[in-house]
């Protein structure tokens, strides 16, 4: 019974602490100590959500509604102040792309090192890598060290090996727009193709037509708490409707 | 149990990170491998030209008495002060991607234990060219190995993550590491101490490991197995408490840097 859910998020706060002039040595800790102000900023107000295995769920909502910290807290990076989160299912992230990449390394190496960092083991990467690579269309380049390549370049082959891990659970934070038109077009049957397969998938977007394509339901953020979730066409419209 | 089942998923980015971390330092260049062969080499010139002179010592073989503790000493003390650093160098990883986190202060320790085990080769050399010679004590050189390395390995879980928090341990740690130095039997025997000082050798642990190197290789007799074991004890002790502090404060590791 409980299986069912990939991800279940059971009342959830985040709060952060927002320093507005950080003391971060002890000596600055104790000279001002007065000048140590902090807010404390309501990210996430009690969020509960439970996702489906193999669901394709979007996250809307405006500029800082919480849409990335609660990706970040189910992959986590972040821990909640209260509730719970628990995911079941090897998780793949892409909230960033190339976090881990070195600059001075080739692009074959960096796919090692960042496919090791999804978790992968050698043998894994190994039966990968030239998909990863086809996929990136790098092949010219491959060998090359990643600080000669353009951002497009680098962000293709970060995209590449994220996407090839082979997760059960992908969550990924606004980088469909990741190279050019053709890039995107591929990215998009990718995921596509990966949703057919029944991952579970989990975006951050603004871009409401590739949400539309993507996926069956949608959550809406409004300031920490969750305005409306359900059926994607349903809650765009209402969303359209509201802001505009 | 958690913990050895994470770190068996992610042992490819364990390795790869250790793997890293050693080529890095042996990279492209002979003079890499030079270098960390000439630092210790240089380290011991200066103590054992200087030491002689300043104090009335009268151990024999002075330069391969210190060379047995003064390469252990290198070990134990660039691991912990490369720790305190680690997780800031790191912190652009550690803000964007989920993996376990104790892989980085492990795979630091583990890499610096392979560099001392390349050193080793420093003390080998200078037991043969004094003539001592080689006993078959040398068998022990894993179990003390082993020993000092879990001892890192609690000291570096607690080091590298109270130091996400209060970034001036860095500079505490660098002075407590002096001074632990002198804390040591490494450049003077445990007779030259006054008996009312020699609680201070009998309490750190660092003590009965130089100890046990030199006993195996300098001495050449049976190490003090009753102090490893306790030394061991307290090593085990100490990753517990370092697993339970770093696993407290790794929540909030990614807000922190």
């Amino acid at each position: 019974m409980e299986n069912n859910y990939s991800i279940e998020v059971q009342d959830v706060y985040k709060t952060f602490n927002v320093y507005l002039d950080k003391a971060n040595s002890l000596k600055e800790k104790l000279l001002f100590w007065q000048r140590n102000k902090k807010e404390i900023r309501e990210v996430l107000k009690g969020i509960n959500l439970n996702i489906n295995k193999g669901e394709a769920v979007a996250l809307i909502g405006v500029n800082g509604s919480g849409k990335s910290t609660l990706l970040k807290l189910m992959t986590k990076i972040i821990y909640p102040n209260k509730g719970k989160i628990i995911t079941n299912g090897k998780l793949t992230s892409l909230l960033e792309l190339g976090a881990g990449f070195h600059p001075d390394f080739s692009g074959r190496e960096n796919i090692y090192f960042n496919a090791s960092i999804f978790g992968l083991t050698k043998k894994q990467i190994d039966e990968r890598v030239d998909k990863i690579i086809e996929f990136s269309e790098l092949e010219k380049y491959i060998d090359n060290p990643v600080r000669t390549y353009s951002s497009g370049m680098f962000m293709r082959l970060a995209f590449a090996v994220a996407i090839n891990v082979d997760a059960e659970i992908l969550l990924v934070d606004e980088i469909l727009s990741v190279g050019d038109q053709h890039f995107q077009e591929k990215c998009l049957n990718k995921m596509k193709e990966l949703k057919d397969e029944g991952k579970t998938m989990v975006f951050v977007t603004h871009n409401l037509e590739s949400a539309k394509e993507l996926c069956d339901r949608t959550v809406w953020l409004h300031q920490g708490v969750i305005r409306m979730d359900g059926n994607t066409d349903e809650v765009i419209n209402e969303y359209l409707k509201e802001t505009k | 149990m958690s913990v050895f089942k994470g770190l068996y998923e992610y042992r490819e980015l364990l390795k790869t990170s250790i793997k890293k971390d050693i080529r890095g330092k042996y990279k492209s260049s002979i003079l890499g491998v030079i270098w960390s062969f000439l630092n210790p080499l240089l380290q011991l010139a200066v103590y054992a030209i200087v030491f002689p002179l300043i104090m009335k010592s009268n151990i024999p073989n002075y330069t391969v008495f210190v060379c047995c503790g003064l390469i252990p000493w290198t070990f134990f003390s660039t691991a912990i002060s490369r720790t305190s650093f680690v997780m800031i160098e790191n912190a652009n990883i550690i803000k964007k991607v989920y993996f376990p986190r104790e892989i980085l202060p492990i795979s630091i320790v583990t890499s610096e234990m392979v560099n001392f085990i390349i050193s080793t080769v420093i003390i080998l050399a200078f037991v043969m060219a004094y003539g001592i010679g080689f006993s078959w004590y040398i068998v022990f050189y894993p179990v003390i190995l082993i020993i000092q390395y879990i001892l890192l390995i609690g000291i570096s879980l607690l080091v590298s993550s109270i130091t996400v928090y209060i970034r001036d341990l860095q500079h505490f740690i660098g002075i407590l590491l002096q001074l632990l130095f002198y804390a040591t039997p490494i450049v003077y025997g445990l007779d030259i101490i006054p008996e009312s000082f020699r609680w201070i050798l009998k309490i750190n642990p660092m003590s009965y490991i130089i100890d046990g190197y030199r006993s195996i290789f300098y001495y050449q007799k049976m190490p003090d197995f009753v102090g490893l074991g306790i030394v061991l004890a307290i090593s085990v002790i100490l990753c517990i408490i370092g697993y339970l502090v770093f696993n407290k404060l790794q929540k909030r590791f990614a807000e922190e840097l």
